[in-house]
C-alpha cells in the first residue's frame, strides 16, 4: 500500500481549515479585549491519526507512519479557578470594607466637627453664656443669651440624632433592596441558576460553552461584592453557589433558594450594611452616646437650676429648653446680684459632656478611619489579584497581532502545499503517459 | 504558559487607578493649603479631633474668665471711686471737727457745721448707692436694691452675701464690700458705724452744749478714726482684688498662649511643609500623565505594516 493520491491535499486543506479557525478565534479575542469578564480563547490542535503505509520504506520493508494534518479538538477559555476564588473573597471583603467607609463618613458628615458651628461649640457657647450671665446676673440679655444658646446646643443635638437615623435608614433600604424578593441578589441567582442549565446541556452536546461560562463568572463576580461567594463547579458543568451565612445554598443546578436569612457575618456589601445597622452596630452606639450627652446636659444642668428646670427630657431627640428668661435662675435665693448657680453651670465646662462628646467625635472619627484604611488595602489586594487574573486571561493585542501574522502565514503555506500538491497532481495527470508526444 | 503576561487592560486599569490616587492625593493637599487645616474631618486624626475640641473649649474657657476678670475690675474700680469719696468726707468731717474744738467758734457756728455734716452725711449714702451698669455695688446680692436711702432712714437695705467672679477653674475673687461694716444701721441701732457717729457729731455739733462740744472732741473723734480704719480696710480689701483681677488675667494670657500654640499644632497645617508636598504631587501627577499617555498609546500595532 502507497500513500493515497489525495492524501497531500486533505492534509493541506485540515492545515487551510485549522488556521482559519484559529483566525476566527484571534479575531474573537481582538474583537472582545475590553469586554469585560471575556476570558481569552484558544483552539486546542491535535495531529489527526495517521496512516500506516506498510511497504513505504523500501530499505527495511518495514512500514511508516505518515501524519494527516491537523484538526481543531476544541476551543477552550484561558482562565484559573483558583485565581477567581480569591478575586471574589478579596472582592467581598473590599465591598464590605467601602461600605463601611462610605456609610460611617455620612454618619461623620453628621457631626460637622472640627468647625466653628458644630455640637462641642454651642456647647462652648452654652458655658460661655452662662459665665456671662454670672457676671451680670440681673440682666435680663443675659438670660435671654442663656435660653437662646441652651435651645441651639438642644436643636444641634436633635439634628444630628435625626441625622444619624437617615443614615441608619437609608443603610436599612439597600439592604432591602439588595436581599429583598425581587432585589439584587435573587436577581443575579436567577440568571445564573438560568446558565447553569443551558451550560448543563451544551456540556451534554460536548462543547464547552466559554461565553456562557464567561457570563456567569461574571455574574459570581458581582455577586462576590454583595456577600462571600463560595462556587462549587459539579461534573455536570453547573456551579452550585454558597451565599454568605446562608444555610441553603443561593443556587443549586437550576434551583434558587432566595429569600433567606444572613447575618453580618456575610460579608460584602450585605454584611457590612447588617452590621452598621445592627443593634450593637457603630450607628446604634452613637445614638446611644448622644443621648446620654443629652441626659447627661439636662441632669448637670438642672440639678443646678433648683427652681425650675432648664432642660425637659433625656434623650437627644425630646432634649428641649422648657426655661424661659424669667425662670433661670443665677442663684438659690431671691437677691437679683446672686451669681452661684450660674458660676456652678459655667463650671461645668469641660466636664463629662463635653468629654463625652470628644469621646464619641474621636470614636466616630477612629472607625471610619479604620474603615478606610481597610478599604485602601483590600483595594491594593485586589487590584493584584485582578491584574494576575487578567495577566492569564486578558487579551493581550500585542499577542492577538503576532498570532495573527502566525496564523496568516500558516494559511498562506497551506494553501501554498495545497498549490504544490495540485501541480504534482497535474504532472500525474496531464503529463504522464505522453513521453515522446 | 508562565510568564507574567501584561494586557492592555491591566495597563489601562493600573495607569487609572494611579491617577486617580495622585489626584485624590494633590485633593488633599490642596484642601489642607485652602483650609489652613490638616484635620479636616475627625477621621483624618480621630484622637487630633477630640483633643482638638478639648483644646478649643479651654480657650473659649479662658475667655470667659478675662471678661469676668476685666467686668470684676470695673466693679472694683466703682466701688473703690466710691469709698475713695466717702475716705475724703471722713477727712473733711475731722477737719471740722478740729475746727469746732478749738474753742474760737461761737454756736451759730457750730450750727452751721451741723448743717454741713448732715448734707456730707447724705453724700456718703449717695456713694454708697455707687451704681456698675444696673446694679448696686455695695447691695450685697440684692443688686437692684439701692443700700441706703437718702434722708433720715440709715438702716442697710442690702444683704450681706457676697459676690464673686469666677477667675479660672476652682478660682474665683470676691468683690463685694460689705459696706454695712462700714456705715452701719445709723443713730436708732447706735452701733458706732460712720454713719451714727456722723449723725450723732451733726448732733452734738447743732446741740451747742458744753458737753457736746467736750463729746466732739473725744468720743466723736475717736468713733471717726475708728471708722477711718474700717475705711482704709474696706479700701485695701478693693485695691488686693483688683491685684488678684490682674493677676489673673496675665496668667489667663499665657495659658491662652499657650493652648493656641497647642491647638495649631494639634490642626493647623504647615503651610511650607504642604506647599513642597502639593509641588512633588502635582510633579508625579504629570509624570503619570504622560507615562500612561505614551504607554497606552504604545501596541504592535503601530508597527506593523
Amino acid at each position: 500500500m502507497s500513500i493515497p493520491t489525495m492524501q497531500g491535499l486533505s492534509t493541506a486543506l485540515s492545515g487551510l481549515l485549522a488556521e482559519q479557525e484559529e483566525l476566527d478565534v484571534t479575531g474573537q479575542n481582538i474583537a472582545n479585549a475590553t469586554t469585560p469578564g471575556y476570558s481569552r480563547e484558544t483552539a486546542t490542535l491535535q495531529t489527526r491519526g495517521p496512516i500506516d503505509i506498510p511497504s513505504l520504506s523500501t530499505v527495511t520493508g518495514e512500514g511508516a507512519q505518515l501524519g494527516t494534518g491537523v484538526s481543531v479538538e476544541s476551543i477552550t477559555r484561558i482562565r484559573n479557578a483558583y485565581l477567581d476564588a480569591q478575586y471574589r473573597a478579596q472582592n467581598s471583603s473590599l465591598s464590605s470594607a467601602s461600605t463601611q467607609a462610605e456609610t460611617l463618613q455620612q454618619a461623620q458628615g453628621t457631626f460637622n466637627e472640627p468647625s466653628s458651628t458644630g455640637l462641642a461649640s454651642q456647647l462652648s457657647n452654652f458655658w460661655s453664656a452662662w459665665s456671662s450671665l454670672a457676671d451680670s446676673p440681673s440682666s435680663e440679655a443675659a438670660k435671654q443669651a442663656v435660653v437662646a444658646a441652651g435651645q441651639q446646643l438642644a436643636g444641634t443635638i436633635k439634628s444630628i440624632s435625626s441625622d444619624l437615623s437617615t443614615v441608619s435608614s437609608q443603610a436599612g433600604e439597600q439592604i432591602a433592596s439588595i436581599a429583598g424578593a425581587g432585589g439584587t441578589i435573587e436577581g443575579y441567582a436567577h440568571q445564573i441558576a438560568e446558565l447553569n442549565t443551558q451550560i448543563k446541556l451544551s456540556e451534554q452536546a460536548g462543547q464547552p460553552p466559554n461565553e456562557m461560562l464567561d457570563r456567569r463568572d461574571d455574574l459570581l463576580d458581582k455577586l462576590s461584592s454583595l456577600g462571600q461567594v463560595t462556587v462549587t463547579t459539579q461534573a455536570n458543568g453547573t456551579d452550585t453557589v454558597s451565599f454568605g451565612d446562608a444555610a441553603k445554598p443561593l443556587v443549586e443546578g437550576a434551583t434558587v433558594n432566595w429569600p433567606q436569612t444572613v447575618s453580618a457575618a456575610t460579608g460584602g456589601q450585605l454584611g457590612a450594611l447588617l452590621g452598621l445597622t445592627a443593634e450593637t452596630g457603630p450607628l446604634a452606639s452613637y445614638q446611644t452616646s448622644l443621648n446620654s450627652l443629652a441626659s447627661t446636659l439636662a441632669g448637670s444642668v438642672n440639678a443646678l437650676q433648683p427652681g425650675s428646670p432648664f432642660f425637659s427630657g433625656t434623650t437627644a431627640t425630646t432634649l428641649t429648653v422648657t426655661a424661659t428668661a424669667a425662670t433661670v435662675q443665677t442663684a438659690s435665693g431671691e437677691a437679683p446680684g446672686g451669681n452661684a448657680l450660674a458660676l456652678a453651670i459655667a463650671g461645668l465646662r469641660g466636664g463629662a459632656a463635653e468629654t463625652g462628646y470628644a469621646a464619641l467625635v474621636e470614636k466616630v472619627g477612629s472607625d471610619v478611619s479604620t474603615a478606610q484604611s481597610e478599604q485602601a488595602n483590600f483595594q491594593q489586594t485586589l487590584t493584584a489579584v485582578g491584574n494576575q487574573r487578567q495577566s492569564v486571561s486578558g487579551v493581550s493585542l500585542d499577542e492577538e497581532m503576532t498570532n495573527l501574522i502566525s496564523f496568516q502565514r500558516g494559511y498562506q503555506a497551506s494553501a501554498r502545499t495545497m498549490t504544490a500538491m495540485d501541480s504534482m497532481l497535474e504532472t500525474l495527470i496531464e503529463h504522464t503517459g505522453v513521453v515522446g508526444l | 504558559m508562565s510568564d507574567y503576561r501584561i494586557t492592555p487592560s491591566m495597563i489601562t486599569s493600573t495607569t487609572l487607578d494611579n491617577l486617580n490616587s495622585d489626584l485624590s492625593a494633590l485633593q488633599r493637599t490642596s484642601d489642607e493649603l485652602s483650609s489652613g487645616k490638616t484635620i479636616l474631618e475627625p477621621s483624618d486624626n480621630p484622637y487630633g479631633a477630640s483633643r482638638e475640641i478639648d483644646l478649643q473649649s479651654q480657650l473659649d474657657g479662658l475667655n470667659s474668665y478675662t471678661q469676668s476678670a476685666q467686668d470684676g475690675i470695673s466693679w472694683e474700680t466703682t466701688a473703690s471711686g466710691a469709698m475713695s469719696s466717702i475716705s475724703s468726707v471722713v477727712a473733711k468731717v475731722r477737719e471740722l471737727l478740729v475746727q469746732a474744738g478749738n474753742g474760737t467758734l461761737n454756736k451759730a457756728d457750730r450750727e452751721h457745721l451741723g448743717v454741713e455734716v448732715t448734707q456730707l452725711t447724705e453724700s456718703v449714702k449717695a456713694d454708697a448707692n455707687a451704681k456698675y451698669g444696673d446694679e448696686y455695688v455695695f447691695s450685697g446680692t440684692a443688686t437692684g436694691t439701692p443700700p441706703y436711702e437718702q434722708g433720715s432712714n440709715d438702716s442697710y437695705a442690702g444683704n450681706t452675701e457676697s459676690v464673686a467672679r469666677q477667675v479660672g477653674p476652682g478660682s474665683s475673687v470676691t468683690i463685694s464690700t460689705d459696706i454695712s461694716s462700714l456705715l452701719g444701721n445709723g443713730p436708732e441701732s447706735g452701733d458706732g458705724k460712720l454713719l451714727d457717729v456722723l449723725r450723732t457729731i451733726s448732733k452734738h455739733l447743732e446741740g451747742g452744749s458744753p458737753e457736746d462740744v467736750e463729746a466732739l472732741e473725744s468720743t466723736d473723734l475717736k468713733g471717726l478714726d475708728q471708722n477711718y480704719e474700717t475705711l482704709i480696710s474696706l479700701e485695701t480689701k478693693s485695691g488686693t482684688a483688683i491685684d488678684q483681677f490682674q493677676s489673673a488675667i496675665g496668667g489667663i494670657e499665657s495659658l491662652q498662649s499657650t493652648i493656641t500654640a497647642a491647638l495649631s499644632n494639634t490642626d493647623s497645617a504647615n503651610i511650607a511643609t504642604t506647599s513642597i508636598d502639593f509641588s512633588n504631587q502635582q510633579a508625579a501627577y504629570t509624570a503619570a500623565l504622560r507615562a500612561g499617555a505614551t504607554i497606552v498609546q504604545e501596541s504592535l500595532l503601530n508597527f506593523l505594516q
